[in-house]
């Protein structure tokens, strides 16, 4: 359908639309004109998604004057690919009705593993192998080698894209990766760098929050990007703890053994170009090199060259080659300072001894049997007096690194890992003085006989990584269903949006019913509190309430725990106790584990039990990856059963140390932002379960301490409007026949355009009929 | 013919080479009566017919003379012989008359419910069928409980209806069990610290299925390296030990032991298969592609997250398997069902046939690799918002058409409602070529088939549809409209019940008469005395029929006169 906000004509692909979704981009529009920043909680199920889209693409199609590009961040790469897969329908719609001046370009990005056709390097284990694999084949000297020697091999596919150079460009359309890689593989380009190219050039850009979030990736990625850009986060509920994962960094005892070994191999490296200066060539070892493909046809004195240029103040040699490109500055982009590299790291050598130095201090600091907490100003104080290396020093390490690592032409990259770990962790602690702590702990505190120590630098302050982001865009556009309260989001993140806003959802019958259980069947309360969680009583009364619902809930049952060590306890004991056998007996179980590839495998055959009728339970975990982005909408889930509340783990050194300083800063109470935190995430767990109106689900609050009014008040206010006063306090029994009553009701057919009064659900119609001023009152 | 005694002159005989006493033959319902001409000689015969058990007689136009052979039931017989064919028929027919008669109160208990035998699943089978179709209920109730056809006849002519349910019950193939194999639990004799586990040839299926790796070491041990009964004790030592959880003595064990070792290991095979499966997952649940995009997994990046930790552990992790995969696994096979068909027997077969099954369906996977774009499909299809979109797929009708009635009524009505102007447009489009465009563009398709070879649907799914939807309109058409034009039928313009009533007699009749025409030739008496029975029930309904003839023709007479009155005429009348 199509209708006018104010000035702009909206298409939209459906025929039918939500209210809430027209009046969620009112406000959008309005941020738009604004060029502000705004904040949008919407609930799951509304289509928020398309409702996005639909609007900033119809907006920049409005106004061809000044085009607008679309950022849009996603958390992970199946929410990209769903986000591709509407964006497509969108676009289809648009051109059916403009013709071919809608076209746009939208393209997903991702690493090279999720993008590179050669079957070679993509057949690597993990990500880093896969960059390894391609650095081989494409960095500027690997192919400047090859061009001399037909022995050294190089990739087909960006060899192909290379000589195609300017003519090697997407035609408009939308592609998700996977077409991407089609397209790729049938032109014979290949599809990474294509996109890569094309970033500067698509409407429509969509990747990970990381792309943009995270200074390492942001600064080769996105550092091309105009000013008006619209930039959405999607599912943002968790973007404070994406923007301090994004500047943290830990140090352990393998990562430093690494350091080391990956040092001794720098300097063989070093000593082969002084060997060669030095004494010209041995004749055996020369012909080793050339079999090797290790060989160096240039004049050795390329260290020498590095060092006059760093001299100069250039600490990359201008313009790299794409493929040379390396992650970037772990420090964000106003905090790298532009001058020379100091003169006590400009040679190789002296650079190797500070990182040596750097290396062995730090190991002397993890041999404590205390935990210790320090400033970033006083370890840097500390380093200084022990180790002789001062912070300008510790600043420069990572791109002095880089340097050399270019120099020595150094391909094999995910062998340097290590290295590269220990010199992001001394330019971040070389930098901020102030929003993180480093952190010593000599062992896990949960097992404490195994002596395992870390050393980490955690950033307390999420501000930190999303301010050039909201400094250098016209619109940040940050949405989620969950983002209540929806006033701490502006502090945490220290903005001022000029729109914010949580819009409730209009229902046409009362799909979602949220319970809160607090007592088993045996009447006795049911908590994942440290002090009963592992009482047998509480287990079992879990595992009774799971195989009561079993038999009563058709197809696709998810039940979240508050960890993976609690779930693998009471599935243990749920199989111990014969439990976990007569819910087979209903239901097929799969479970999330650790490894992504089988819970992946778990979650498809899930999926394909309840698509055959034979129904499934998936347990999984709160805070994990499923419930991060796994939708389990329709019949993939009519029932969640949130068992526990999902604290994190309080007694975390990080933890504590972030606590303090949101109090210090921002004075957020430590029980405010703990349970906050802890209910934003139960709510994402059972968000999942509805996608749309016609869509219907159960959401059991299974602990006692949701009945309280104090954490159950943080939910999001579309459960808090349906969550009924008789389900505040529920037993196992009452719960079962609630259940049973809600999936009788729900079966009947209904009219999905609501009664007359209350629509909630608009054709093109009744669009037009009504004039902007009372859809505006009906949606509040 | 309804006579009660028949009266003959005939020669009785003892034996087929007595020469006979002549004398007179009295037949009535009770008894057969012979009286001698000749008093003195000793040929009387005072027989009760309920004694008589068979006939037999001589066909005419044998060269035997008209004997009829009445044989009583101690295996004796009395043999007539009648003056001439015709006498001997009558006879026949009277005696086969009282026998049937006889037989319906003698038989009755062995022949009317032969179905007492019927196990208590067929019983259900029909009872259920009873249930879902009330038509048939009607019918059973009409003729079974009054009697007028039995239990077997009546489902005799069903059994169709008894064949495809019984054979869809055979045909369902038995899954896997939803118990974990780790749930068999072995047996101890209570003294000693021997246990027992008991393996059935589909407890081996299962472990095999779950385990391919198990699979393997048996199809390349047994019996060549070690016997079957050592394999399994491996195993559920390998089993034993994975319970403890203590993978440093399981990795010990396995040192010592390289059989062992097998089982204790990470199965490789299962590792090799999730590599290839992952890979047709949908892209919507791709976590591990999330992996591949996400930086913060570069080794200590990031914050630590719980369970981060494991990931480093010492290589003993080789001999670790947690029950989560376990269950997942095993869900994932009992998902996948069973492949082998064989009869369990021999544990040898059972994995050489599972062997083979896997074969073929590898190399099924790997024929059809281009499963990419159903992969796009069902994304795009699960990406629309369903009900902001207008209704997507056509109402169907059940799959399951017990009525044909019901089934194209119910079309009509979608007919009418969806492709009435899609049909008209059909129809332009065809009108509107020449015989030159057909040809050419026939030729058109041929060459590109040629080309390119057959696409994969040959007919496109819209257009089947629609000339699916085309013939059911057809068809339904004239069902539907018989009744709704006055020039057709009568039956419409009848009240409703009246209309229902003559449908279901028309259906009993049609019962009726199937069974009368099923009955002839009448060769036994058991046919004979269902026909009787038939006729009788026929001749109950005829009577309604006349009266109803009766009622439409006054309705007819009243209706057109009233029309007369109001001067309108029916449609088509001029």
């Amino acid at each position: 359908m199509k209708f006018q906000i104010e000035d702009v004509t909206v298409y939209f692909p459906y025929d039918h639309i939500y209210p809430e979704q027209y009046s969620y981009m009112i406000e959008l529009k309005g941020t738009l004109d604004a060029k502000g920043h705004c904040l949008l909680e919407m609930p799951t199920g509304t289509g928020k998604t398309i409702a996005l889209l639909s609007l900033i693409t119809s907006y920049s199609l409005s106004k061809p004057q000044s085009p607008m590009k679309l950022i849009y961040c996603t958390r992970t790469v199946h929410e990209m690919e769903k986000t591709l897969a509407e964006l497509k329908i969108l676009h289809n719609y648009q051109i059916k009705h403009l013709g071919p001046q809608a076209r746009i370009l939208a393209i997903g990005l991702s690493s090279r593993k999720n993008l590179c056709v050669n079957p070679t390097v993509v057949a690597a284990e993990n990500r880093d192998s896969v960059d390894a694999g391609c650095r081989k084949l494409t960095a500027s000297w690997v192919r400047a080698l090859a061009e001399e020697n037909t022995d050294v091999t190089t990739c087909e596919f960006f060899e192909s894209y290379e000589k195609a150079a300017s003519a090697a460009v997407l035609p408009p359309g939308v592609y998700t990766l996977q077409e991407l890689r089609a397209f790729g593989k049938e032109k014979g380009w290949c599809p990474y760098f294509l996109a890569r190219h094309m970033v500067q050039f698509a409407n429509v850009v969509v990747y990970s929050y990381q792309y943009l979030l995270d200074p390492k990736v942001a600064g080769i990625i996105s550092k091309e990007m105009q000013k008006e850009s619209v930039v959405v986060f999607d599912e943002a509920h968790n973007i404070d703890n994406v923007c301090i994962e994004a500047l943290s960094v830990s140090v352990r005892r393998q990562t430093l053994e690494g350091a080391t070994r990956n040092l001794s191999r720098i300097s063989q490296e070093i000593d082969r170009y002084v060997f060669f200066y030095s004494r010209g060539l041995y004749r055996c070892q020369f012909l080793n090199w050339i079999m090797v493909g290790r060989f160096k046809a240039t004049d050795t004195s390329i260290l020498r060259a590095e060092y006059n240029r760093l001299v100069e103040g250039l600490v990359l040699g201008g313009n790299l080659p794409i493929t040379d490109n390396w992650l970037s500055n772990p420090a964000l982009p106003d905090d790298i300072l532009k001058e020379a590299v100091p003169g006590n790291i400009r040679r190789a050598e002296h650079f190797l001894h500070v990182l040596r130095r750097l290396v062995q201090y730090l190991s002397g600091r993890l041999d404590t049997e205390n935990v210790e907490k320090e400033s970033p100003v006083g370890f840097v104080a500390s380093i200084c007096s022990h180790a002789g290396i001062d912070q300008k020093t510790l600043k420069f390490c990572y791109d002095r690194l880089h340097s050399l690592m270019l120099t020595l032409e150094i391909t094999d990259t995910d062998e340097f890992l290590h290295i590269q770990t220990i010199c992001d962790f001394a330019t971040l602690v070389g930098t901020y003085g102030r929003g993180f702590s480093t952190i010593i702990e000599p062992f896990d505190e949960r097992m404490p006989h195994i002596p395992d120590p870390v050393l980490q630098l955690s950033c307390h302050d999420a501000s930190l990584a999303i301010k050039p982001v909201f400094d250098r865009f016209q619109s940040v556009v940050i949405t989620s269903g969950t983002l209540s309260p929806i006033d701490l989001y502006p502090r945490l993140l220290n903005f001022h949006p000029v729109v914010s806003r949580s819009f409730t959802m209009s229902l046409t019958r009362d799909c979602i019913c949220p319970m809160v259980l607090t007592r088993g069947s045996d009447q006795l309360p049911v908590s994942t509190k440290f002090d009963m969680r592992s009482d047998p009583g509480v287990v079992r009364n879990y595992g009774k309430l799971l195989l009561e619902m079993v038999s009563v809930v058709p197809d696709g049952i998810v039940c979240f725990f508050v960890s993976y060590s609690y779930m693998d306890g009471i599935i243990n004991t749920w199989n111990d106790s014969g439990i976990l056998k007569e819910i087979m007996q209903h239901k097929l179980v799969f479970i999330e584990t650790q490894d992504v590839v089988e819970t992946t495998l778990a979650l498809d055959n899930y999926r394909r039990a309840c698509d055959c009728g034979r129904g499934a339970v998936f347990f999984s975990v709160a805070r994990g990856k499923v419930a991060e982005g796994i939708d389990f909408d329709r019949h993939y889930g009519r029932l969640v059963i949130m068992i526990g509340v999902p604290f994190q783990y309080t007694l975390s050194k990080i933890l504590l140390a972030r606590l303090e300083y949101l109090r210090d800063t921002f004075q957020i109470k430590e029980g405010d932002f703990l349970t906050f935190d802890a209910l934003r995430q139960a709510a994402q767990c059972v968000g999942r379960v509805i996608r749309s109106k016609a869509d219907y689900g159960m959401m059991i609050f299974a602990d006692k301490r949701y009945s309280r009014h104090d954490k159950r008040s943080k939910l999001p206010s579309w459960i808090l409007s349906h969550l009924q006063d008789a389900n505040l306090n529920l037993s196992t029994d009452m719960a079962l026949h609630i259940a049973r009553e809600f999936l009788k009701k729900m079966a009947q057919p209904y009219d999905k355009t609501g009664s007359s009064d209350k629509k909630t659900l608009l054709s093109q119609e009744e669009m037009e009929k009504l004039g902007d001023g009372s859809m505006h009152e009906m949606s509040y | 013919m309804a006579s009660t005694h028949v009266t003959k002159r005939a020669k009785y005989k003892t034996t087929i080479k007595d020469p006979g006493t002549p004398g007179t033959l009295r037949m009535t319902f009770e008894k057969i009566l012979f009286v001698p001409h000749n008093p003195k000689s000793a040929g009387k015969l005072d027989v009760e017919f309920r004694y008589i058990k068979g006939k037999k007689h001589t066909k005419e136009g044998s060269n035997k003379p008209p004997w009829l052979n009445l044989t009583n039931n101690q295996n004796g017989s009395f043999i007539f012989e009648f003056e001439n064919y015709s006498d001997l028929q009558e006879c026949r027919d009277f005696v086969g008359k009282v026998l049937a008669k006889g037989g319906e109160v003698s038989e009755k208990p062995t022949v009317a419910y032969p179905d007492e035998q019927l196990s208590a699943a067929e019983m259900e089978l029909r009872i259920k069928l009873l249930q879902e179709d009330s038509e048939l209920q009607k019918l059973h109730k009409q003729f079974v409980l009054s009697g007028v056809l039995t239990e077997t006849e009546f489902w005799a002519t069903r059994k169709k209806l008894l064949d495809r349910e019984a054979s869809k019950k055979t045909k369902q193939r038995l899954g896997f069990k939803s118990a974990m194999i780790s749930d068999i639990k072995p047996s101890t004799d209570g003294r000693t610290n021997k246990v027992t586990f008991n393996l059935t040839p589909e407890v081996i299926l299962q472990i095999f299925a779950e385990k391919p790796a198990v699979h393997r070491a048996f199809l390349s041990y047994v019996p060549n390296k070690m016997s079957e009964r050592t394999f399994w004790t491996k195993y559920f030592r390998a089993e034993y030990l994975h319970s403890t959880k203590n993978s440093i003595a399981a990795a010990a064990e396995a040192a010592e032991d390289e059989e062992l070792a097998v089982f204790l290991k990470q199965d490789d095979i299962l590792a090799s298969e999730a590599r290839k499966k992952i890979r047709r997952v949908d892209p919507t649940l791709d976590m591990e592609a999330d992996e591949g995009d996400d930086y913060t997994h570069l080794p200590d990046h990031g914050i630590l997250r719980e369970g981060s930790k494991e990931m480093t552990e010492s290589q003993n992790e080789l001999y670790k398997r947690s029950l989560s995969q376990d269950i997942n696994r095993h869900a994932a096979v009992v998902l996948e069902g069973r492949a082998v068909d064989v009869e369990l027997e021999d544990t040898k077969a059972v994995a050489e046939a599972l062997a083979q099954s896997k074969q073929k369906s590898s190399n099924k996977g790997e024929s059809d690799g281009d499963t990419s774009r159903e992969r796009l499909d069902r994304l795009s299809r699960m990406t629309e918002i369903e009900d902001l979109q207008g209704p997507n797929t056509l109402p169907l009708a059940p799959l399951c058409i017990k009525d044909p009635r019901d089934y194209f009524d119910s079309q009509q009505a979608n007919a009418l409602r969806s492709s009435g102007d899609a049909l008209g447009e059909i129809e332009q489009i065809k009108c509107g070529l020449s015989t030159q465009e057909v040809y050419g563009s026939l030729r058109e398709s041929i060459s590109s088939i040629k080309a390119m070879g057959l696409k994969e649907p040959i007919v496109k799914p819209e257009v089947a549809h629609q000339v699916f939807d085309a013939l059911t309109n057809s068809i339904s058409n004239t069902k539907y409209h018989i009744g709704k034009n006055p020039q057709e039928s009568v039956l419409d313009r009848l009240p409703r019940k009246t209309k229902e009533e003559l449908l279901h007699h028309w259906t009993s009749i049609l019962e009726l008469l199937k069974h009368f025409w099923a009955s002839y030739p009448i060769t036994t008496t058991y046919l004979y005395v269902k026909v009787n029975r038939l006729k009788d029930a026929m001749s109950n309904i005829y009577p309604q029929l006349e009266a109803l003839d009766a009622a439409i023709q006054h309705y007819e007479a009243s209706m057109q006169k009233r029309s007369a009155q109001s001067g309108e005429r029916p449609n088509g009348y001029v």
